[in-house]
């Protein structure tokens, strides 16, 4: 068995990789860059009001920042190269047009690292304006960096903006090729989701300190604040997402017919929440209900939906990526909505009663809610991702033509190799991490000062 | 203008391995030196210095690479395409080098327990030494010719195993040990003990004279694999470049021997610089030699005038960024 695979095509194990690595990455992403807007917001808090405990807030959550960022750029860095690893053939033919979000991501990413050290340099050296000030260059850099990668990964979902003569990439309008259909939403849908997310994992660690009886003026601060922005947000994203779900109908149909699994074109379509497609276009399981899909995307039950069928078979997902996209995208869904119970039930309280609420239950959730985003995220790029296959860049290349040519065995020794790493990386941050925790903890309980961890991008300790 | 912008591009790409190369070999330097430190006891001294040399700059300088490798994709796809699809081996391992590397100078501050500490000092080393070599082998290959366009012409392995590949990948042990033992000097010197200072400057002779040793090894391999490029760097384009290492490094050997501390720094860096122009100057404009010159390779107009942009950008916003960091980082020192 394994022998076969090791003969076998690099095509799988190279999937498999690029799936790992990018679903690990991600896992990165949105504390890195959104975490830097929450942690000056607690500075503005703790320097407007002069309000020390908001301030030592913002400075843990600094430290824990350049962490994740130093994570997120050797994760990053692994990325990068095996673009030329696994997909050699894609970024020769497509690299003056694809790489141009990357160049930009590579500027973004620069600035971000060095004034990253400036922020934790500066808590000591800086009057706590000019520190407040240098800390806002962050925030538009982890915004211009989400931008690059977005409008790379657009661009391969809609790819536009390049002129190709027999194969060859003659000419590119740079405009054209950065700014294509699908940024337009995926780039508020996948920023949004970074802030809720950020927001849900930051407030989900002070639930558990509410959970185990924590009640003070500084866990109250560090939960209300990253909750409340996450809990505004959840309820756009809904209609974001809605609108994304429509804009994919026109642009992307065999990944929207792959969502809703629909095999047949047809009006009065159902929506099909879980359940399984066969390779003879039946469904299994779930819930149908009827029209709704009609409904949702041509606002009348009347409304054609193109389904699976009407592509060729090489030209759309496969029976199990259709199965997998539409899972995810149920998944993304029903968290969402979730998570907009949950911020109603925040919102309710707040406003009605002017305080946090105190029920046990609500802080179960919301200690839930950082996991319960990060799964929302994934399953989100899987839906993109996946939903897009046969296609690297839909349309145009197909993922098999883009493989390396190099022997699967090389793959799937690297791909072991990369597992190993990553669970010796997640173990040496997670334990980290731990340590940070429970020093800030003793540093509470006994009010003293222990010297400095060193962390990344920080000053010698 | 379109003749001047793909080698302004292609510049930007040497520039980009050049920083690397110098900025990041001294801090992989610094990982060789902590790997030859000897055991716990009688490396802690050591190890503590290049620890604190290492603390603001061990990432930033990750930059450098991931930039060269994106104006590489961008600005010559078929460069890329080319040297993955021969090389992929080599840049794995680079990669798998440079991760482990970064976890585990990571790791050594939180590990307790003194021999998993141990095991992390190991590899960090170990994996200083892999990466550069690896990283190097990669430009070696290209410099032997044997990198075909867009897919390899000859076995794989004999690409990976080819003289110069080994050649290149050597010299560039040698010479970040040597950088990062000069760099070692000056944090030696700063901390104000003489005795570390001694230790730095004896590595660093030491080292000089083995990275003069196998840069002459080198240049007699690259004239017996590929003559062509030989003669470019010791009559062409690549001359000015090979003279400058060829007297830098001895020179550097003597200030520091001597104790004179004057521009050894700058003339470590330019030492080592020099190495990757006179390889490139001499290669130009070929970037795969014989087979693909700058302009084949490059990317159609729009996205090299954006690509300058890009670069514009950098030089402007992260200039005098850096400037402020060193700023504080010097202020740092005082405050201790
Ligand atoms: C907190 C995270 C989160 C939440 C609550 C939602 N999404 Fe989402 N979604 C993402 C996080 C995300 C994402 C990870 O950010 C994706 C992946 C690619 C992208 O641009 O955003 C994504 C992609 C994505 C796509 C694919 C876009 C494409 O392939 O171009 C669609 C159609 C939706 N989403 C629709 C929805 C709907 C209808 C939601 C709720 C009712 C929803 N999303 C909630
Ligand atoms: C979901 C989309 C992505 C976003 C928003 C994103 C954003 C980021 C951010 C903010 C960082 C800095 C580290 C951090 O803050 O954690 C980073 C690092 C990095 N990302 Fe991603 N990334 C994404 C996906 C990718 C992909 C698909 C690649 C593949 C090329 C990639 C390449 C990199 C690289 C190379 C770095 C490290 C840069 C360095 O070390 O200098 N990213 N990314
Ligand atoms: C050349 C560039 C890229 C290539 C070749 C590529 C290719 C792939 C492939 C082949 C998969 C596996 C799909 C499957 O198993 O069916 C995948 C998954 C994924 N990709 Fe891309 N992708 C690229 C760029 C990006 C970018 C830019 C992003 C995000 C910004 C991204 C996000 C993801 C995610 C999150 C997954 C995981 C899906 C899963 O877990 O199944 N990809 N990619």
């Amino acid at each position: 068995m394994a022998a076969l695979w090791l003969a076998g095509e690099a095509l799988l194990p190279s999937r498999i990789q690029m799936a790992f690595t990018l679903a690990t990455h991600i896992l990165l992403v949105p504390l890195g860059v959104a975490m830097p807007t929450l942690t000056l917001l607690m500075e503005g808090i703790g320097i407007w009001r002069k309000d020390a405990v908001a301030l030592k807030i913002a400075q843990r959550w600094s430290v824990v920042m350049a962490v994740q960022f130093a994570v997120g750029a050797v994760t990053g860095t692994i990325l990068s190269f095996e673009f030329g690893i696994l997909w050699p053939h894609m970024m020769g033919r497509f690299g003056a047009a694809f790489g141009l979000g990357f160049a930009i991501e590579g500027l973004a990413f620069f600035v971000e690292a060095i004034f990253i050290s400036i922020y934790l340099y500066g808590w000591k050296r800086l009057s706590p304006r000019a520190h407040f000030l240098t800390g806002l260059a962050l925030p538009p850099a982890g915004l211009l960096g989400a931008f690059g990668v977005l409008s790379a990964n657009s661009w391969m979902n809609t790819p536009g903006g390049v002129t190709i003569d027999a194969g060859r990439l003659v000419s590119v309008d740079t405009m054209a090729a950065l700014f294509t259909p699908a940024l337009g939403y995926e780039f508020w849908h996948f920023l949004i989701a970074i802030y809720i997310t950020a927001g849900f994992v930051i407030a989900s660690v002070y639930a558990v300190a509410w959970l185990r009886g924590r009640r003070d003026h500084y866990q109250r601060l560090a939960f209300a604040v990253p909750f409340t922005v996450a809990a505004a947000l959840t309820p756009v994203q809904l209609v974001v997402g809605d609108l994304s779900a429509r804009a994919l109908v026109q642009d992307q149909p065999a990944k929207f017919a792959a969502m809703e699994i629909t095999w047949a074109t047809r009006d009065h379509n159902p929506e099909v929440v879980g359940g399984l497609i066969d390779g003879s276009g039946a469904i299994h399981l779930g819930l149908e209900l009827p029209s709704l899909d009609s409904i949702l995307v041509g606002y009348s039950p009347n409304a054609v939906i193109r389904g699976l069928s009407s592509f060729a078979p090489d030209a759309r997902p496969s029976v199990v990526e259709s199965n997998i996209a539409h899972l995810a995208f149920d998944l993304m869904v029903g968290l969402g909505t979730v998570g907009a119970a949950l911020t109603a039930w925040y919102a309710w309280v707040v406003l009605r009663r002017r305080r946090l609420p105190d029920s046990a239950l609500f802080y179960r959730l919301a200690a839930l809610a950082g996991v319960g985003s990060y799964l929302a995220v994934e399953s989100g790029w899987v839906t993109t991702e996946v939903g897009r296959q046969p296609w690297i860049v839909y349309g145009v290349m197909r993922v098999s033509d883009a493989v390396t040519d190099a022997p699967a065995a090389f793959v799937w020794t690297m791909l072991s190799v990369l597992v190993i790493v990553y669970a010796l990386i997640a173990y040496f941050f997670i334990t980290l991490l731990l340590k940070l925790a429970a020093r800030w903890r003793r540093e509470d309980a006994t009010e003293t000062q222990e010297p400095e961890i060193r962390v990344p991008y920080g000053p010698p300790a | 203008m379109s003749a001047v912008l793909p080698n302004l591009i292609a510049l930007v790409l040497l520039l980009g391995i050049t920083a690397y190369s110098t900025a990041g070999g001294v801090d992989f330097g610094a990982g060789i030196w902590d790997l030859l430190a000897g055991g716990r006891a009688t490396g802690r001294e050591a190890r503590h210095l290049i620890d604190q040399a290492m603390a603001p700059v061990w990432e930033v300088n990750n930059v450098w690479l991931v930039l060269s490798i994106v104006v590489c994709w961008t600005g010559f796809p078929v460069l890329f395409q080319s040297a993955f699809a021969s090389l992929y081996l080599l840049f794995a391992l680079a990669l798998v080098g440079l991760v482990l590397r970064g976890a585990f100078f990571a790791f050594r501050h939180i590990a307790e327990d003194p021999r998993t500490h141990r095991a992390a000092d190991v590899v960090f080393g170990v994996s200083s030494i892999l990466t550069p070599f690896f990283f190097a082998a990669c430009l070696g290959a290209i410099a032997s010719g044997r990198v075909g366009l867009l897919q390899p012409s000859t076995p794989v392995w004999e690409i990976w195993f080819s003289p110069m590949a080994i050649g290149f990948g050597l010299v560039s042990v040698a010479a970040t040990a040597f950088s990062g033992a000069v760099f070692l000097v000056g944090d030696a010197r700063r901390t104000g003990s003489s005795e570390l200072t001694t230790y730095f400057r004896r590595r660093a002779v030491i080292a000089a004279l083995v990275l003069i040793a196998t840069g002459t090894a080198a240049l007699g391999v690259i004239g017996f694999q590929n003559p062509a490029l030989f003669r470019a760097m010791l009559t062409g384009a690549g001359l000015p470049f090979a003279l400058v290492t060829m007297l830098a490094t001895p020179l550097v050997a003597f200030l520091v021997w001597r104790g004179i501390y004057r521009f050894y720094r700058v003339l470590t860096v330019g030492a080592v610089g020099s190495m990757v122009f006179a390889w490139a100057f001499a290669q130009s404009p070929y970037l795969l030699p014989g087979q693909l010159t700058i302009a084949q390779a490059v990317a159609p107009q729009a996205t090299q005038v954006l690509l300058l942009v890009v670069t514009v950008s950098l030089v402007v916003v992260v200039g005098p960024a850096l400037g402020l960091l060193i700023y504080l980082d010097q202020r740092t020192r005082l405050v201790e």
